[in-house]
């Protein structure tokens, strides 16, 4: 009796300690973490201002971001570059992960150029290549596109919709791959090469032992990238910002740059709010497609 | 004989379609990185020399400092120097910051029992799908609310809630042999002492990793800083730069200086890429891992 009490006892303190270690942090996660969740639901629920006169409004900021005429053509642009971004990162940054394994000349030096830009400054790298697609005949794309025969006046780059995308895209997969290419090149390591030399005897080409080995392989490293892309893609504002300051006439505003108009520009806090919950709601959509689409592409290789 | 000259040529024209290969990709490379490259060339020319060149020169006839002069001679209240000097406080409080919360926390959820050890494992897990813009109003208003708009703490409070760290910190944990824990416990060693003497060296690499990516990621923040800071005075060095740059008006009018910034604020990270890339490679592979 007396043994049985000093036992539970005993396990009462160790399950005290254990939480003692995690508490600290566990503070943080709720003040920073699960509290502005909450708090965030709340606010897109409230006519919020800084001015502390806050007023319950119902559904009111999400129907009414659903009505706005310039909330819609901010989700298409964000949506599009997602669908463009996200499988082209993931496609370059497997095939630099494959070409960066082979141990070669220079191993180190291939990887800063290919890998160390995911590493940099939005502000910094941004900067720079605003200054490569200057809008005068000096600027360095228009003067070696212009020599290459590829156009025939200094174009604008950041004065057409198309253009100012194509930009924007470019210079995203530039930035980003890289970290990409880690995980992908950490994934194929981990791949046994028994499998590929005994798929080569079989005579499969590289087509086919890429679909029937490595895909299958990298599956974990694949979904996770793919989770994280499209977080990053629909989370899309630096490049906006700065690259294009959401030009031409507000064509290349991306979802989150109009949170920031909304939000943070007008103070309208309760719609900014909405608008993130509209986001919330449109990654987790987009995450579940891809998810079933690479699921898909790897069973029936699978299967 | 004449299979061996068939093989030997066969040999030799594969080693030179390596060395071919190799070559190319190198270009690439070169091509690849050129725009850091220009970044630093311009950085070295007078600004009127730069914006009408043509064609574009990428190694400075006449190299000059004088952009890196003006970019930290104080103006209009902007100081580059002070700027980097609060980047270099809000990071390192960031990183040191968040190893002393992740450390103990990934232990306990790694290496010890309790009640809802697995539910807040997996609520952790879970709140690493949430895009980070659904935290940008209410952490405003947090913020806000413990009167610390303007400060360094603005800056560094609502990323220690983070759960990357702990996710990553614990994967490495998982993998400390049981033996060495048995034999701890045999000694008497307390939860504590276990932590410090063996689990803490035993994840060194992990820590770094996750102080690099913790450094970095505050060094490069560049949306939540713009929201939280009005005061030039606490201006972070991406920040500054931006504000900077719209002092120009005319972008390109102060090419030379911005690219002098531009470069500055790339230079560490670079740094930090090079010396500790191996480190980055492993840490970044194994945090997509999901351990069973």
């Amino acid at each position: 009796m007396r043994q049985s009490q000093s036992k539970s006892c005993k396990r009462f303190r160790r399950e005290v300690v254990s939480w003692l270690f995690l508490l600290p942090h566990l503070v943080f996660f709720v003040l920073f973490v699960a509290v502005p969740l909450v708090f965030g639901m709340v606010i897109s629920f409230f006519n919020w201002s800084l001015l502390n006169d806050n007023v319950f409004v119902g559904a009111s900021n999400y129907i009414r971001t659903w009505n706005d005429s310039r909330f819609w053509p901010v989700v298409q642009n964000t949506v599009i570059f997602a669908i463009v971004s996200v499988p082209l990162t993931i496609i370059v940054a497997i095939l630099f992960a494959h070409i960066l394994n082979k141990k070669r000349f220079g191993q180190l030096w291939l990887l800063i150029a290919f890998v160390s830009p995911a590493f940099f400054g939005s502000v910094g790298i941004l900067s720079s290549w605003k200054w490569i697609f200057a809008s005068f005949p000096s600027g360095l794309a228009n003067y070696y596109l212009n020599k290459a025969g590829f156009i025939n006046a200094a174009v604008s780059w950041f004065g057409s919709t198309g253009v100012a995308w194509g930009v924007i895209i470019l210079v995203t997969i530039w930035w980003i791959v890289g970290f990409s290419i880690l995980l992908y090149m950490g994934a194929l390591q981990r791949i046994p090469p028994e499998q590929y030399e005994s798929a080569k005897l079989d005579g499969a080409g590289p087509w086919k032992r890429f679909l029937y080995i490595t895909l299958p392989w990298i599956r974990s490293v694949l979904f996770f990238d793919v989770v994280r892309q499209v977080i990053l893609a629909f989370g899309l504002f630096d490049q906006a910002y700065i690259l294009s300051a959401g030009g031409p006439a507000g064509t290349t505003r991306t979802m989150v740059y109009y949170l920031y108009l909304v939000g943070f520009e007008r103070q309208d806090f309760g719609r900014a709010a909405s608008i993130s919950w509209y986001i919330f709601a449109i990654v987790l959509i987009f995450a579940i497609i891809q998810l079933v689409l690479v699921t898909k592409s790897i069973r029936s290789t699978e299967g | 004989m004449t299979s061996t000259v068939a093989r030997n040529r066969k040999k030799l024209s594969k080693r030179i379609a390596a060395v071919v290969v190799t070559v190319l990709l190198w270009a690439f490379a070169a091509f690849w990185f050129a725009p850091i490259f220009w970044m630093l060339s311009t950085s070295l020319k007078s600004t009127a020399v730069a914006v009408i060149q043509s064609p574009p020169e990428w190694i400075p006839k006449n190299p000059t400092l004088e952009n890196y002069k003006i970019i930290f001679a104080p103006s209009g209240g902007l100081s580059l120097i002070r700027a980097t000097l609060n980047s270099v406080i809000v990071a390192v409080g960031s990183t040191l910051a968040t190893l002393a919360l992740s450390i103990p926390a990934a232990y306990a959820l790694s290496r010890l029992r309790f009640r809802g050890r697995m539910l807040i494992f997996w609520i952790y897990v879970a709140v690493l799908a949430f895009p980070g813009v659904l935290f940008l109003v209410p952490h405003f208003f947090i913020i806000q609310g413990m009167g610390l708009t303007n400060s360094y703490l603005a800056l560094i409070l609502p990323g220690l809630g983070g759960t990357f760290g702990v996710f990553l910190l614990r994967q490495y944990m998982l993998d400390i042999p049981g033996e060495l824990e048995d034999a701890a416990w045999m000694d008497g060693c307390s939860k504590f002492r276990f932590l410090i003497s063996i689990v803490i060296p035993y994840v060194k690499p992990a820590m770094l990793v996750l102080g690099l990516m913790t450094f970095l990621g505050s060094w490069n923040s560049f949306l939540w800083p713009l929201l939280i800071l009005s005061k030039s005075d606490k201006f972070t060095l991406p920040i500054a730069l931006i504000r900077f740059s719209a002092g120009w008006g005319d972008p390109y009018r102060g090419i030379g200086p911005m690219m002098a910034g531009a470069f500055f604020s790339v230079a560490p990270s670079l740094i930090i890429f090079i010396v500790f890339h191996r480190y980055l490679m492993k840490g970044i592979s194994l945090g997509s891992l999901g351990k069973e």
